[in-house]
């Protein structure tokens, strides 16, 4: 066992873990936040998706000592004041059905926005190519994003 | 038409906020302490054998390893319409995958290695991997102990052989139907079986707590049903047995019924006081739970010149798995509507329910309408186009309309099947042929029609608990379970309508069978037709209370009252406006100071009363199976490339007769999201075995479900509205259908482009490529 | 899903103490970047090392550039690295391509070149372009640096000319200075993400002078030696290409497999030798090319 210290959600957080454990396990089961998901575990569905120093990755890939002294975000930490204009869009629009996947593709989208505040399709496709829908059929998801960043541009 | 406040209207999601803020509770998400145990399964390696021994012995020295249990120790049986399935396999196993063992330890990579130390072995049987091997003369039977199975009256096995059951449809005059044909076409047609692919893996958990009472927290489309299952085969009480539904990841009909939730429940009994869980991975998710069946179709149509049907031969063979105890009643419901939506006299379907040593079939969206109408709209296209006869104008000459008969002879119900042809065939511009600007490619385009009825027992009923809260918020206690299809908002929706109170106002809670009423499953599209019945009549009944209360204390007269804003009003007396939040808990002062009234307390039952199976066994006449059928069509373009095959969707309409659609939006995004999952099948997925019946593609790395990428450029969901006489404000379900067209469609377009006809399914680039090839040669 | 094997971690600071580490370990200790192969190999037991040797804190490993003609790629540097940076692109669009086409953007946030040269598998999109621009392997040991060139480096499926002492500290590319193209086209079952069907490379330049190497259609990815000295000197014409695809037979060995039957990977190598060949020479004169969208379906 190791103690880590990191930033989760903007608090720094310390946990005892064992070199095996991922960061998605650990997340959820010792630190108590629950909005990545498990989906596949070996990276192809995308619903652990957090993200990692800004950057969306796999927390099912990541061994959890390696976020000692790194920051991640989840979706808890972007819904404690408000919702973002994302996430509302994403409401408003219906872009989820069963909602397993949700918090990863708001992840996905939200590091896309950063780099990219008015992505085209292709670029919004591309983003969340690697996070498996199986109810949506992903046109809500796409009209959501091209909705909320066409606005903006006013 | 009567306006409504929020039937028919895009109201957004009940359940938005929690999902979309991460706040949305799944099995996994469930905490619980220190005394919670993880389950691991020991599966086998082997398609059909006999176990000699399990040694369990080194597994036992793993440290963490509570206990290890095997079939020994649960000699119990269960299904859902038919009993031929144990817990644990007994003496035999029966497919890849089967559970024979559990290691519960206390952490899961504790179980995980303990159950990589268990060792079976195994006398290998001869296997059967394929239902027409399995249905010739002398084929190792899968099930010597047939006859002795419990099963619903309206299943006939047959002892003796892998038949499970055989659905027999017969109508008219088969043979004077071919001989008034100017033209018949017979082919054979084959569809692989495909995985529902939730993103959310089967969970469940289970505990037994020191008063003998157990507890499922299960990832379930059908919280009643598996309590029922659950006490059955547990032998406990319904009472003793409570099964909590929290928020499902996507279900598809992979969570109907029971599968794994009944071992974590079942390991749970002889655990008092722990909770155990039992989370698949995504490879158990491939290899052991429901899959949609296999089939081989042989269809032989006979038209007259004029372009009318005649008569109809289809017979369709199940690869139904090692256990059918669901997937056999997939193969009944088909096997009633195997016409598809045309009006058809001379009728004959065997609809043949088939063991084989490969995993249980069962239900997944569409039921085996998917699998029957890739064959049937495949051939219809051939044969109006081998007459000369447009293929929508054959169509359309003989699509079913309502009162006329169906296969088994009742009648079909109001549809707007023309109004969805007309519509599509104007949406995808079906008269202009586009050319290719692209000399690699060329463009094609195809048509479908489609149709399905909710696959139910007769009695089948839904029920719903309604109470108001202080300020008029209302809790709709129902358990139909919302797996993504917007079921929580519309119920809201129906409720809001009836009793003037906004949806957003409405909670709606997943289901705990101790506090939620009974529902029989979350399945067969017929949640909101039935449950909504049932939700309406208990808003009516909180209507009724609240009229006839308020009649009682103020003495207007009841035909004057109505509710309009969350209040009370009188037609006679515009001043007189009583807000609901001032008495639905508190009751009305009256002048003496007392109080009249108290909490409203509603509820409301749907059974449909009117549905039956006792048909004959040999003809299906005389019952009323089907409680009615939800109609479309749908069109598309493809441009292929002539060197790789590759299928590119450039524009796709569907139109489907919801009836009245609830939540517009809700239905587009059915319609949206079924046509790519549809799309898939037919593209890409499929389940691939090797020759000992191990599935070789048991991972999103090879078996491939669409991501963003795969959308077709455009989509048109188009909705009719010919109302449902017995549906909440005319609805019937849609949810299934949306995916039933996209593989015939396909196989049309591919024909339409290249002249090549496929009658395999998936048609993937490489066959379309392959077939090209041999064609050139 | 929990890993059941139990394995220690380390994150050493130096270079040395990464090469010290591995120098006693060796077989049983496995070098750690991205980790999206190798934890999922480790989740599904195929691996069991004693020791993960977690490189990114070491900073030389982290080195992308572009000096004198040569692209370094660091050991450290992502697949996102390489898409996004722009000298990536001008200098070398072929490993553009193929970064590109490396399974999804939130694995190739963490996946790193050289893990995934490590990794050896058949269908390695990125070893087409290595091959073609005769990439160098850097190794470092204890016992000091080998460079291997990128056509030694894949001994099979699998398998690389790596010893249980070293480890790869980056990945060197020669940019040629005459006016060249490379295009990378991959052929998947569908639009997403997918391990190559088959992958052709294809670097032309204005001397006519022509590499050209696959992936997913041998043991290993190779160079096609036999049809670039058929082409080499000569300008494109369907006769030629033609001529080219003729060799196939010779060049290829492809196998049947989950994701394609040997027919279909040999049919469409030649669709794609021919349609790459355009691309390259397409982009050579200066146009636009999405080699995404050459083979249809997206």
């Amino acid at each position: 066992m190791k103690e880590i210290s990191f930033m989760l959600n903007s608090e720094l957080r310390s946990v005892s873990v064992e070199p095996n454990e991922v960061l998605l396990d650990v997340l959820r089961d010792k630190l108590g936040v629950k909005s990545p998901k498990c989906g596949c575990e070996r990276g192809d569905c995308g619903a652990c998706t957090v993200l990692l120093d800004g950057k969306a990755v796999r927390s099912c890939l990541v061994l959890a000592v390696e976020a000692e002294n790194h920051s991640i975000i989840t979706v808890e930490g972007i819904s404690v004041e408000k919702l973002s204009a994302l996430q509302e869009a994403f409401i408003q629009f219906n872009s989820f059905q069963c909602g397993y996947c949700a918090p990863g593709i708001i992840l996905a989208v939200t590091e896309l926005l950063q780099a990219h505040p008015k992505p085209t399709l292709e670029q919004i496709k591309e983003s969340i190519a690697g996070n498996l829908c199986r109810c949506t059929g992903y046109t809500p998801i796409f009209d959501a994003i091209m909705a909320l960043t066409k606005e903006e541009g006013k | 038409m009567k306006e409504y406040t929020y039937i028919g209207k895009d109201v957004t999601r009940i359940d938005g906020l929690e999902k979309i803020s991460g706040a949305a509770i799944y099995g996994d998400d469930i905490d619980f302490g220190a005394n919670l145990l993880h389950a691991e399964l020991v599966s086998s390696t082997e398609a059909h054998a006999i176990i000699k021994s399990i040694d369990i012995s080194e597994a036992l020295k793993v440290k963490g390893v509570y206990k290890i249990f095997t079939g020994k120790d649960f000699p119990y049986k269960f299904g859902l319409y038919m009993k031929d399935r144990f817990i644990f396999a007994q003496d035999k196993v029966r497919f890849v995958g089967e559970q024979i063992a559990a290691v519960v330890a206390r952490t899961p990579g504790a179980a995980k290695r303990a159950a990589a130390l268990v060792k079976v072995e195994y006398e290998p049987l001869p296997a059967v991997l394929d239902q027409m091997d399995a249905l010739a003369d002398g084929a190792t039977l899968l099930h010597p102990d047939l006859e002795n199975y419990p099963h619903v009256p309206w299943f006939f096995p047959k002892p003796g052989t892998n038949v499970a059951h055989w659905r027999k449809t017969r109508k008219g005059d088969l043979e004077g139907g071919f001989a008034q044909a100017d033209y018949i076409l017979e082919d054979t047609y084959t569809v692989p079986r495909y995985a529902h692919c939730a993103i959310e893996t089967h969970v469940a958990v289970g505990k037994f707590d020191y008063s003998g009472r157990l507890t499922v927290w299960s990832s379930s489309q059908s919280p009643h049903t598996q309590r029922h299952l659950f006490a059955e085969a547990l032998g406990l009480g319904h009472k003793d047995v409570r099964v909590i539904a929290p928020h499902v990841g996507g279900g598809f009909g992979g969570k109907a019924g029971v599968t794994m939730e009944i071992i974590p429940a079942a390991l749970a009994t002889k655990l008092k006081g722990y909770a155990v869980k039992l989370r698949y991975s995504r490879e158990q998710e491939f290899i052991n739970t429901y899959q949609r069946l296999g089939v081989v179709a042989k269809i032989k149509m006979g038209v007259s010149k004029e372009g009318k049907i005649t008569a109809l031969d289809h017979k369709i063979y199940w690869d139904a798995g090692a256990y059918v105890e669901y997937g056999a009643n997939v193969v009944n419901a088909v096997g009633l509507s195997a016409i598809g939506p045309y009006k058809i006299d001379n009728v004959s379907i065997d609809s043949v329910c088939i063991y084989t040593n490969l995993p249980p079939g069962g239900a997944y969206r569409g039921f085996g309408y998917s699998e029957m109408l890739f064959g049937l709209e495949s051939h219809v296209t051939r044969v109006a186009n081998e007459l000369g006869i447009d293929q929508i104008e054959f169509r359309r000459n003989n699509a079913i309309r309502v009162g006329d008969t169906t296969a088994y002879g009742a009648k079909m119900n109001p549809n707007g099947l023309l109004e969805c042809i007309d519509k599509v065939t104007k949406a995808i511009d079906w008269e202009h042929r586009p050319v290719s600007q692209n000399p690699n490619t060329v463009i094609g385009k195809g048509f479908s029609l489609f149709w399905k009825a909710p696959a139910m027992p007769p009695n089948a009923s839904s029920s719903a608990f309604l109470k108001f809260n202080e300020d008029s918020s209302i809790n709709l206690i129902i358990s139909g379970m919302d797996i993504g299809q917007g079921y929580q908002t519309v119920m809201a929706q129906i409720a809001a309508e009836i009793l003037s109170v906004p949806p957003s106002k409405i909670r709606v809670e997943t289901p705990d069978t101790d506090r939620n009423p009974y529902e029989w499953q979350t399945v067969a599209s017929h949640i909101t037709w039935s449950s909504g019945n049932a939700v309406k009549k208990a808003a009516i009944d909180a209507r009724e209370q609240i009229l006839s209360l308020v009649h009682r204390v103020y003495n207007l007269p009841l035909e004057e009252l109505y509710l309009q804003d969350e209040a009370v009003k009188c037609t006679q007396d515009p001043r007189f406006v009583l807000p609901l939040k001032d008495f639905v808990v508190d009751g009305i002062m009256t002048k003496d100071g007392t109080f009249k009234g108290g909490p409203i307390n509603a509820r409301g039952m749907f059974m449909p009363e009117f549905s039956s199976t006792n048909g004959d066994p040999e003809t299906s006449q005389g019952g009323h199976p089907n409680v009615h059928y939800t109609v479309g069509a749908a069109a598309l373009t493809v441009e292929i490339d002539k060197d790789t095959g590759k299928i590119k969707v450039l524009k796709t309409a569907l139109a489907i007769d919801a009836g009245k659609a609830l939540n517009p939006d809700l239905v587009r995004g059915q319609i949206t999201g079924g046509l790519l999952q549809g799309l898939a099948t037919v593209l890409y997925e499929d389940m691939r075995y090797d020759a000992k019946g191990k599935l070789l593609n048991p991972n999103f790395t090879d078996y491939k479900i669409p991501t963003a990428m795969d959308v077709p450029e455009e989509i048109i969901p188009i909705i009719v509205e010919v109302p449902q006489p017995d549906g909440p404000f005319g609805a019937r379900g849609i949810g299934e259908h949306t995916m039933l067209p996209a593989a015939p469609m396909i196989a049309n377009a591919v024909e339409d482009a290249l002249g090549i006809r496929i009658k395999s399914m998936p048609i993937t680039a490489e066959k379309v490529a392959m077939a090209l090839l041999a064609k050139k040669k | 899903m929990a890993i059941a094997h139990e394995f220690n971690y380390e994150r050493p600071q130096s270079l040395h103490a990464a090469m010290e580490l591995k120098d006693s370990y060796r077989n049983s200790a496995l070098i750690y970047a991205g980790g999206t192969d190798l934890v999922v190999n480790i989740k599904e037991g195929m691996l069991k090392p004693e020791l993960l040797i977690d490189i990114k804190d070491i900073p030389e490993l982290h080195k992308l550039c572009l000096d004198n003609g040569t692209l370094y790629i660091g050991a450290a540097v992502t697949f996102m690295e390489l898409i996004d940076t722009d000298f990536v692109e001008q200098a070398c669009q072929m490993l553009h391509d193929a970064a590109k086409t490396v399974a999804s953007h939130g694995v190739r946030s963490r996946a790193t070149l050289a893990g995934n040269i490590c990794s050896a598998v058949p269908s390695l999109d990125s070893a087409t372009p290595l091959l073609c621009y005769d990439a160098v392997v850097h190794c470092q040991s204890l016992e000091g640096t080998r460079n291997i060139p990128i056509g030694d480096w894949f001994l099979a499926p699998r398998k690389t000319a790596i010893k249980d002492n070293e480890l790869v500290t980056g990945i060197s590319l020669k940019i040629p200075k005459e006016q060249n193209a490379g295009v990378y086209l991959k052929l998947g079952r569908y639009g997403g993400e997918d391990l190559a069907q088959a992958g052709w490379g294809i670097w032309l330049n204005n001397a006519k002078q022509y590499r050209i190497a696959h992936c997913a259609l041998a043991p290993t990815p190779k160079r096609a030696f036999a049809i670039e000295a058929l082409l080499n000197g000569k300008e494109l014409s369907p006769e030629l290409i033609q001529t080219a695809i003729a060799l196939l037979d010779e060049e290829i060995k492809p196998i049947s497999d989950i994701r394609s039957g040997k027919e279909y990977r040999m049919h469409v190598s030649g669709v794609m030798l021919k349609r790459g060949l355009y691309a390259a020479k397409d982009r050579l004169d200066g146009k636009i090319v999405e080699p995404a969208k050459l083979l249809g379906g997206i």
